[in-house]
């Protein structure tokens, strides 16, 4: 067959389209907020073999560790072992799922009597099960963590398998939400499948996997392409988690990221080795950090599938953080995950300072609570994760209280939460002066505070960033750490960022996330910006003298040149 | 003789339509000036004085003048809002700024987020406290409101924004806010989130509100200098503008909720849609509006058109797949449109990885498509149509402008065509299918991924490209007729003149319909009946041409997206039952699966108050002998691919084709604003109105 390039491109937006109204199903029929809501999600398209091929608007997280996953799941279970109507369920991490709180569900694609593709989705449950409601928290092995299941057929021919979905839901606390998200991540793969359907009604089974294949080609040759632009050498650079949950030792994640002419190789090798804490990030989930930062290189408008992933190549150590194995704990992979993210372009921003930026977030930062709801008496169980300063770049300071790397959730409205659960957010605002200064400053991190006054809760901080704030760029300096506060405004005391409390009535607890770190020295800065970060009351008009060097008069609202002009002289001591 | 007239102005980027319509006889008159973006006043006067000289009438004559209008938006697009001030709960006052916490693109390391729509220096955040259920937890601090109205009344803010936690269950707070702003502070205007747009989800109901705060001082200017000068020249009639749900308001209705209106240009074509289908027939319609830049699609069924509730103004052109966060959300009713960079103007080009792609750029006006000879030289969507020949170079706008087919021919040939080492025609071709494709996919988003099969909707074509391309699209999506109006170049403004007065009200009532209160569900729809009621009262309405539709959007319990269910005339107790059916049978259309021994709860309910307005008659063609031979213009050779390539075609004048007439395929059919493409197989058939009606033949 020759290729058409009109055909081309008619299909491969019909593939997208595709992964798009799975998208759409999912999310308007799940009802759990963390999915519903703060579209914890993502969903993709494989081709007969098992390739990907297209992948929904999500969370760029997911969409690489799900590569491996669905690919694992089917070859292990069999894929003649599968058929019309049937889906599969698994969660397994080793070495190609996430945490146990990333169901996916997978279904065989069948027309014509035989398989010519695969749908599968990921969401985050809100609860598995394990030591803590919302299933986070900090423990020594996999088991502790909650439900582990292997790939096993949730539906058959069209019909929900009831023994096993009773035996899952029998582990979970938050049962009527999760079987209603289940039904939800069903129903996606059933939207999927229509639409593939019409494709295939319309150009034939021969032509659409013809297309899928020439998809893949094209995607490679485009992306070998872009891998070329970038200068070819070795940089490296070293990231740390700040602490594992048991102990205070940092977790050491190394970077060396080699392009050569054969494409981009990045070697984690040097990472510690894997510990019996949450911190273990799953082969899959270290995949997913190179996959994104490869994206991210390269051209924008790349499309994403086995073309792209080829290209993604790793040296991930079993036995480490990058790639541990079982029975070691993994539900705080992410943060190590996205750890890598910051380090590699830290290591890359030796190559193309340009595009690159300074240290963000970098953590998932998870609130995870739950308890037996006053109001109905039911164990209700939430999540959710807060996003914190970006990190600033060559040419714009980093935005505020946004999600970062391979996470983009949505904050969940404080009305529908209150609503829906038995919390009072007390506030939900920027964080000042925790910007990395910079010529370009990090963003603001955020603080939310949570009360519950009338019942007793178990509350699990999962996050980081407690020790160190993101690293500057430059002479850019560092973003403010982030703190984790019980009782603020009583007998406060700091939280470790990896900590389950049993909380008693009126007891408060405060996040507040670091800010991004900053980009170029700070007394470079543009008085101008520093002038309305300070009418903006993001800077404090002491710390735009004492770091920027630049002084505001906050009555008339300008710069004092001569003032700033003293203060910036070269040689001159720092206050 | 007064008053035996409706004027419509619609205000687009390029050019303000008018529309003059004769009540008594139907006709219609239509003008087209440039529009005057610097201040937009000046083209909307230009063209009321210019149809108003052509039809030999006075201001005095028009009884009724409805305005479509982009003010709004194109100061949300270019930052020009008013600065704004926010008053809301102590602790939350950098809702504007957090937004959502998402970026709009995934991998772009270089991202913005949108600019706040206040900056922080004019955000309060004012002790006082509701809880979920509407309870005061912490009582309004007054002075800390008239300390915050101060500073913003120093600070020169003209408009500002109210929206306290879980205000949509208590307007308390909010009101005596208002009251307290005004003591210190006469002058401002104050939007309250409990009256814009009362639902929960405090970000989308504040960003509703400051959208409106910040357009209000414009929309406020605007309305009220065009109104001065028509009064000036004798207007003496009613006012209206279009709001973006497709109802229209009164002017004065506009400057305090402009937020109503802020899309109201595009909502005329789906209305229009809507209103050819009622006279002609057809309760169900996909509107398909394709002009110079984009291309949209939206959906009218049983004679309504669809609606959003999750819209985002402001949001760039979207490079991304179902990318969000890009924008404002706004939470008043918007007529529901899937809008694609697809436009006679979109370029074609050749991507790195050698494929053929079309848009989203777009050689817009200026510099045009190739063949229009303005400099251009960059392939466009029309330069393909010409190539194909399904445009004639000599008949385009009625002849006032010839088109270079070199130029086309050369624009692909160096562009596309050579790169690809393909021939200039089947690239031509490819262009046109890509383009197609794209168009199939945004009328697949609008219908099916909204749970509506296309196979029982009319195609209504519009827009001057829109019946280039309509034809191959309803046969694409099985779609059994697709309808062409007369003057399809202005089908929009036409829209504006054949609206209702809407009022839309909304109250969230969070309750299980098992535990279900009916006296209050019947409450709160009589007092937002009795507020509709006034208005459209104050607004001239007589109490006959008044009535009332109520939707109650519902969900499984623990669910967060809402089905919007009809609530029929009578008590809210009787129609329970019959809601629950439609609401499972609505839940397993939409989203494939219905859980009917799931609990079901209500969410919000809504009421739109419609003050009816007599629509104009079409006019009717001539009654002739039926017989299409005589609107022949020529024959010549046109591409079509399921014949095999370029095949004899003859062309026809659309103004001389008589009622009862028919047009087999291949054919095309030229009127000044457009040209309609009838494909081999097809049929056209022509109505007492003029209108085209395609089918297949059979």
């Amino acid at each position: 067959m020759k290729v058409d390039p009109i055909k081309f491109e008619v299909l491969r937006n019909g593939f997208l389209e595709a992964t798009e109204e799975m998208a759409l199903a999912l999310r308007r029929s799940a009802y759990s907020t963390n999915i519903k809501t703060r579209c914890d999600f993502s969903c993709s398209l494989f081709d007969r073999d098992l390739r990907p091929i297209a992948q929904s608007f999500s969370q760029p997280n997911h969409l690489g560790s799900m590569v491996g996953t669905v690919r694992q799941a089917v070859l292990e279970y069999g894929p003649g072992n599968l058929g019309p109507g049937d889906q599969l369920v698994v969660n397994y991490p080793y070495p190609s799922g996430a945490h146990l709180n990333d169901i996916v569900v997978i279904a065989p694609f069948y027309y014509r009597g035989g398989i010519h593709g695969f749908f599968g989705n990921l969401a985050h449950h809100v609860d598995v099960g394990g030591g803590a409601p919302a299933s986070v928290g900090a423990f020594r092995e996999v088991y502790q963590e909650g439900v582990i299941i292997p790939p096993v057929k949730m539906v058959k021919a069209g019909e929900i398998v009831d023994d096993v979905f009773r035996l899952i839901l029998s582990q979970i606390r938050s049962k009527r939400e999760t079987a209603g998200d289940f039904r939800a991540q069903i129903a996606a793969n059933n939207t999927g499948g229509r639409r593939l359907t019409a494709l295939f009604d319309r150009y034939g089974p021969e032509a659409v996997n013809f297309y899928m294949d020439e998809l893949i080609e094209y995607t490679d040759r485009r992306t070998a392409a872009e891998l070329t632009k970038l200068p070819r050498g070795e940089y490296a650079a070293e990231g740390y988690v700040d602490n594992d949950g048991f102990t205070d030792r940092p977790v050491r994640l190394a970077v060396r990221v080699a392009v050569g002419g054969d494409g981009v190789l990045f070697d984690f090798t040097g990472s510690d080795p894997q510990r019996r804490a949450p911190v273990n990030s799953t082969w899959a989930q270290t995949y997913s950090a190179a996959a994104y930062a490869l994206k991210c290189v390269a051209d924008p408008d790349l499309p994403v599938n086995e073309g792209f992933y080829r290209h993604v190549r790793l040296e991930a150590p079993e036995g480490t953080v990058v790639n541990c194995v079982h029975p070691f704990p993994v539900v705080a992979g992410w943060e190590t995950q996205v750890r890598l993210n910051d380090t590699i372009f830290k290591a890359l921003a030796q190559a193309i300072p340009e595009r690159m930026i300074a240290g963000t977030k970098a953590m998932q930062c998870h609130a995870g609570f739950g308890g037996a709801d006053p109001r109905t008496g039911a164990y209700y169980c939430y999540l959710e994760t807060l996003g914190g300063g970006y990190g600033a770049r060559a040419h714009s300071d980093g935005p505020d209280a946004v999600q970062t790397h391979g996470q983009n959730t949505e904050n969940a409205p404080v009305e529908e939460t209150e609503i829906n659960y038995p919390v009072r957010i007390l506030r939900y605002e920027l964080v000042e002066n925790s910007e990395g200064a910079g010529r370009h400053r990090g963003g603001l991190g955020v603080r939310r505070d949570y009360r519950f006054d009338d019942h007793e809760v178990t509350f699990t901080i999962l996050a980081d960033r407690d020790r160190w704030g993101p690293w500057g760029l430059f002479g850019g300096q560092d973003g403010r750490k982030a703190y984790y506060i019980l009782n603020p405004d009583g007998e406060a005391r700091e939280l470790g960022s990896k900590t389950t409390v049993d909380l008693r009535p009126a007891d408060v607890i405060s996040y507040r996330t670091c800010g991004g770190g900053g980009y170029g020295p700070p007394e470079e800065r543009d008085p101008a910006l520093v002038l309305r970060d300070v009418r903006e009351g993001k800077v404090s008009a002491e710390r735009a003298r004492e770091v920027y060097k630049v002084a505001v008069d906050t009555g008339s609202w300008t710069v004092d040149e001569a003032e700033t002009a003293r203060c910036r002289q070269p040689g001159r001591a720092t206050a | 003789m007064t008053h035996r007239y409706r004027l419509g102005i619609d205000v687009g980027g390029t050019f303000t339509d008018g529309i003059l319509i004769n009540e008594d006889t139907g006709g219609t008159r239509i003008v087209k000036v440039p529009s005057t973006p610097g201040d937009p006043s000046v083209g909307f006067l230009a063209a009321v004085e210019r149809i108003l000289r052509e039809a030999g009438i006075g201001a005095a004559d028009v009884g009724y003048l409805v305005h479509g209008t982009t003010v709004a938006t194109n100061a949300i697009i270019e930052g020009k809002l008013a600065p704004a001030g926010f008053i809301t709960t102590e602790g939350f006052r950098d809702m504007l700024e957090i937004q959502r916490q998402i970026r709009p693109s995934l991998y772009d390391l270089l991202f913005e987020k949108p600019r706040p729509l206040a900056p922080r220096y004019l955000c309060f955040g004012i002790p006082e406290r509701l809880d979920a259920s509407g309870s005061v937890v912490t009582p309004l601090d007054e002075q800390a409101v008239a300390r915050a109205a101060e500073t913003l009344r120093k600070e020169g803010v003209e408009s500002l924004g109210v929206c306290y936690l879980h205000a949509y269950r208590n307007p308390e707070h909010e009101r005596r806010t208002r009251e307290i702003v005004h003591e210190v502070f006469p002058e401002a205007a104050v939007s309250l989130s409990s009256e814009v747009a009362p639902e929960f989800r405090e970000y989308f109901r504040a960003s509703t509100t400051l959208v409106n705060a910040g357009v209000r001082p414009v929309v406020e200017r605007y309305l009220s200098s065009i109104e001065a000068r028509l009064r000036d020249a004798g207007f003496k009639g009613q006012l209206l503008v279009m709001q973006s749900s497709g109802g229209v308001l009164t002017f004065e209705a506009a400057r305090t909720k402009p937020v109503f209106m802020v899309e109201s240009g595009p909502a005329a074509g789906v209305i229009v849609s809507a209103h050819l289908g009622e006279v002609l027939g057809f309760d169900n319609i996909l509107s398909f509006d394709m002009g110079g830049t984009t291309a949209k699609t939206g959906l009218v069924e049983q004679g309504a058109p669809g609606i959003t509730k999750e819209y985002e103004v402001g949001a760039a052109a979207r490079a991304e797949h179902g990318a969000k966060g890009a924008g404002y959300p706004i939470r008043t009713p918007v007529i529901d449109l899937v809008e694609i960079g697809a436009g006679g103007g979109s370029i074609a080009w050749v991507d790195s990885g050698g494929v053929l792609r079309v848009g989203p750029r777009s050689a817009g006006a200026d510099p045009a498509p190739a063949c229009y000879g303005k400099g251009g030289t960059e392939p466009t969507i029309t330069d393909a149509n010409l190539v194909l020949k399904r445009l004639d170079p000599d008949h385009f706008l009625g002849g006032e402008m010839r088109l270079d087919e070199d130029a086309a021919w050369r624009a692909i040939e160096e562009k596309c065509a050579g790169p690809l080492g393909l021939d200039v025609v089947a690239v031509a071709l490819g262009i046109v299918e890509i383009a197609n494709s794209a168009m199939v996919g945004a009328l697949r988003r609008i219908s099916i991924q909204r749970g509506h099969d296309p196979r029982d909707f009319t195609l209504v074509a519009f827009g001057g490209a829109g019946p280039v391309h309509a034809n191959r699209l309803a046969a694409e999506l099985d779609i059994p007729a697709v309808l062409v109006p007369m003057s399809p170049g202005t089908t929009s403004a036409m829209g504006l003149l054949v609206t209702d007065i809407k009022h839309d009200y909304s109250a969230t009532l969070i309750q299980r319909t098992d535990a279900l209160d009916p006296e209050q569900v019947d409450r709160l729809y009589r007092g937002m009946e009795e507020r509709g009621r006034k208005a459209l009262l104050a607004e001239g309405m007589g109490h006959a041409g008044i009535g009332f539709e109520r939707h109650v959007d519902m969900r499984y319990v623990g669910q967060s997206y809402e089905l919007s269910i009809p609530l029929d005339d009578g008590g809210a107790g009787g129609a329970l039952q019959s809601m629950l059916r439609k609401f499972h049978a609505e839940h397993e259309r939409a989203y494939g699966f219905a859980a009917p021994e799931e609990p079901v709860e209500f969410v919000t309910l809504r009421l739109t108050a419609v003050g009816n307005i007599a629509k104009p008659k079409l006019r009717e063609l001539p009654r002739g002998d039926g017989d299409a031979a005589a609107a022949r213009r020529s024959v010549r050779q046109v591409y079509f691919a399921e014949a095999g390539g370029f095949v004899d075609c003859p062309s026809y004048d659309r103004y001389r084709l008589p009622a009862g007439g028919a047009v087999e395929g291949p054919a095309i059919v030229e009127e000044i604003d457009s040209t309609t493409v009838i494909h081999p197989g097809f049929h056209a058939g022509v109505d007492r109105f003029g209108n085209l009606l395609i089918r297949p033949a059979r």
